[in-house]
């Protein structure tokens, strides 16, 4: 349906998808995905007075657009999970990847519809009912320089299941990645998801991961934005089935120049579900964030028990971040609690830890180290969790 | 007055303001190694501004004389005057939350004493100072003071002393939040950085309004200060006659003598 007023960058994408795998979409339905794409806002058309990029204009370059310079490499697992490449997944278990693929709320979100008109570089995860898989499944996604790739994660647990997936960006130069992830739990299924982006110079990381708990499942959804010149992300959670519970945590930490854009929504839609969000965020120098946390807990979500918390830490005058918290509440027997801060470092911990010999400098980069942790301590695999504090650690120095 | 030059913490005619307003009007005391000095006096006297001021709070002013073994103090930074010898076991800790025990206190002590203790032994150091002070083992694995209760900072705060063993200590109010026990253990840690178990006599200014911890410490000097001045300086028996009359008396006197 591109229309003659479409500029001819918009026009190259269409031209485009038909050289994408037909048996991850078709035409028709990658066309309308493209649409959306165009027509969604992705909530953050507001610059605000910190606020100069206009993630709606953020557009891939038809030619830059590439499948095969995007190698995901997935390893762990233990054999005990199907873990394969997207075009696999739909000729050999379709129908298992039928039962996750769009079931979230990703193909209507704009950076989602993005990634889904261009399917096709991605990984299928599959747990079996009653499966615990110990082994931590690891998915590596790169972006070759000045490339454009739409790295796309499925994952279906089946009731009972257990697993951890742990997704890793990367991007060179001048890249631009738009990443997806769909999860879809089984009753009493437990899933613990974190994804990592420590995308280079100049690179732009859009993102949006969704979750979706069967009865009674435990989902856990955590995202570092580390990297790049403009990272915005959405993480998402509905509740569908009573009795689940999640976590949803986020750390970020621009510098630099760097733009990052974190909305976070959890959206209770059934009853006496639980959920967590805890999201610690830094800037230095010119870096800017803005973190967005919505709950929200449908009239009939009654025993609904969400918490928010998000504190963020100012570490140069020209360093900003904005923090909004959004709680909608329509029942009226539910927990809802959510606490914000925003501050520079606190003089009497930095006085204190010198009077125990520990240099200003020293005492600096320990305490805000030490302010990510609570988040960061959550995040799965021990390999995860010091490459997230070696990253922190070294945009301190 | 003996020489600045000489071994002890010596504080000469110190004067501190903060916002202005002065607190401390002139303190001279000399707290010798292996000696403990006791600081009393009423709430609001200027005994924890005098704590703040030398160890070198940024919003303290402060002029005069501090010197430690014959080290200018006044000149450093806090954390130089941590490493010439200097601790303060704070009345109200900070909590750093993120910042483990442990990882703390092992990067103070490489702080204070770089290189001087391989891990392994670093390790085994902690929990016999653990054991001594009544601490659990998983309080290595908490995050700084953060959610620990009263007593806990205290014992927190003795732990820390322990460990880096100073050559000087400054204690304000640690007894208070303390029950007997903690008392005890706290009084037997003074002892045995007082006597030279650690390698240095360490010298202490035990800063407190009420006598009870030095049931547990005896002093060999205690002064009195009321409104940023000290205003007797006696013995022993000093603190004693504090616990039966209160400050009154000796307020009395001050102020029949100004």
């Amino acid at each position: 349906m591109p229309s003659a007023a479409l500029a001819p960058s918009a026009q190259g994408l269409y031209e485009r998808l038909a050289s994408f795998d037909p048996a991850l979409g078709g035409l028709a339905e990658r066309s309308s995905a493209l649409d959306r794409f165009f027509a969604l806002s992705s909530g953050r058309e507001r610059p605000g007075r910190y606020w100069r990029v206009d993630f709606e204009s953020i557009l891939p370059e038809a030619a830059a657009l590439t499948t095969d310079g995007a190698l995901a490499v997935t390893s762990g697992g233990d054999g005990r999970a199907i873990v394969c490449d997207l075009p696999t997944a739909a000729r050999e278990h379709p129908n298992l990847l039928a039962r996750a693929l769009g079931k979230t709320n990703v193909p209507s979100t704009k950076f989602g519809a993005l990634a889904t008109a261009f399917l096709q570089v991605g990984t299928f995860v599959y747990v079996p009912a009653d499966r615990a898989v110990d082994e931590p499944i690891v998915i590596a996604y790169d972006a070759p320089a000045g490339a454009a790739i739409c790295p796309y994660t499925v994952v279906l647990a089946e009731r009972g299941s257990r697993a951890t997936i742990v997704e890793r960006l990367t991007a060179q130069t001048g890249s631009l990645v738009v990443a997806a992830a769909e999860i879809v739990l089984g009753e009493s299924a437990s899933i613990e998801y974190a994804a990592i982006q420590t995308a280079g110079e100049g690179a732009r990381v859009l993102s949006s991961r969704s979750a979706l708990p069967g009865r009674d499942a435990g989902i856990s959804l955590y995202s570092a934005e580390l990297g790049g010149a403009i990272a915005a992300g959405d993480l998402y959670v509905r509740f569908e089935y009573p009795g689940a519970q999640a976590r949803v945590g986020a750390v970020f930490f621009p510098t630099g120049t760097q733009h990052v854009d974190v909305v976070s929504t959890v959206d209770h839609q059934a009853a006496d579900a639980s959920s967590e969000t805890l999201v610690k965020s830094a800037a230095r120098e010119h870096g800017q964030a803005r973190f967005l946390g919505n709950i929200r807990i449908a009239p009939h979500a009654q025993g609904s028990d969400a918490r928010l918390r998000d504190d963020a830490l100012l570490l140069s005058p020209d360093a900003h971040v904005d923090s909004v918290p959004a709680l909608e509440i329509g029942a009226n027997d539910v927990k809802a609690y959510h606490g914000a801060t925003v501050g520079a470092l606190d003089e009497e911990q930095i006085f204190y830890m010198q009077t125990r010999g520990i240099e200003r400098d020293a005492a600096e980069r320990t305490i805000a180290l030490g302010f990510f942790e609570p988040a960061v301590e959550h995040f799965p695999t021990k390999a995860l969790r010091d490459e997230i504090r070696a990253t922190i650690a070294a945009k301190l120095q | 007055m003996k020489p600045m030059s000489e071994k002890g913490l010596r504080v000469a005619g110190l004067r501190c303001s903060v916002a202005g307003t002065e607190i401390l009007k002139g303190i001279d005391l000399t707290v010798e190694p292996g000696s403990v000095h006791a600081l009393m006096g009423p709430n609001g006297s200027g005994k924890s501004t005098l704590a703040f001021s030398l160890t070198g709070h940024p919003q303290y002013e402060v002029t005069g004389k501090v010197f430690l073994d014959g080290e200018d103090l006044l000149a450093l930074a806090p954390d130089k005057r941590a490493r010439a010898g200097l601790f303060l076991s704070f009345q109200y800790p900070a909590a750093i939350p993120g910042v483990k025990v442990a990882n703390f206190l092992h990067a103070a002590r490489q702080a204070v004493r770089p290189g001087d203790l391989a891990p392994a032994k670093f390790r085994a150091l902690l929990l016999e100072k653990m054991d001594q002070l009544g601490i659990d083992p998983s309080f290595m694995g908490r995050y700084l003071n953060d959610g620990f209760s009263g007593g806990e900072k205290k014992r927190l705060e003795m732990l820390q002393m322990a460990v880096l063993a100073p050559k000087y200590a400054v204690l304000d109010e640690t007894d208070s939040g303390l029950d007997v026990d903690a008392l005890k253990d706290v009084g037997a840690s003074i002892g045995a950085l007082r006597a030279g178990e650690e390698g240095g006599e360490t010298g202490f200014l035990i800063i407190t309004h009420y006598p009870r911890i030095l049931q547990y410490v005896v002093p060999d000097v205690v002064h009195v200060m009321i409104d940023g001045r000290i205003v007797k300086t006696g013995g022993a028996g000093l603190a004693h006659e504090i616990e039966r009359e209160g400050y009154d008396k000796i307020r009395e006197e001050s102020a029949a003598v100004a």
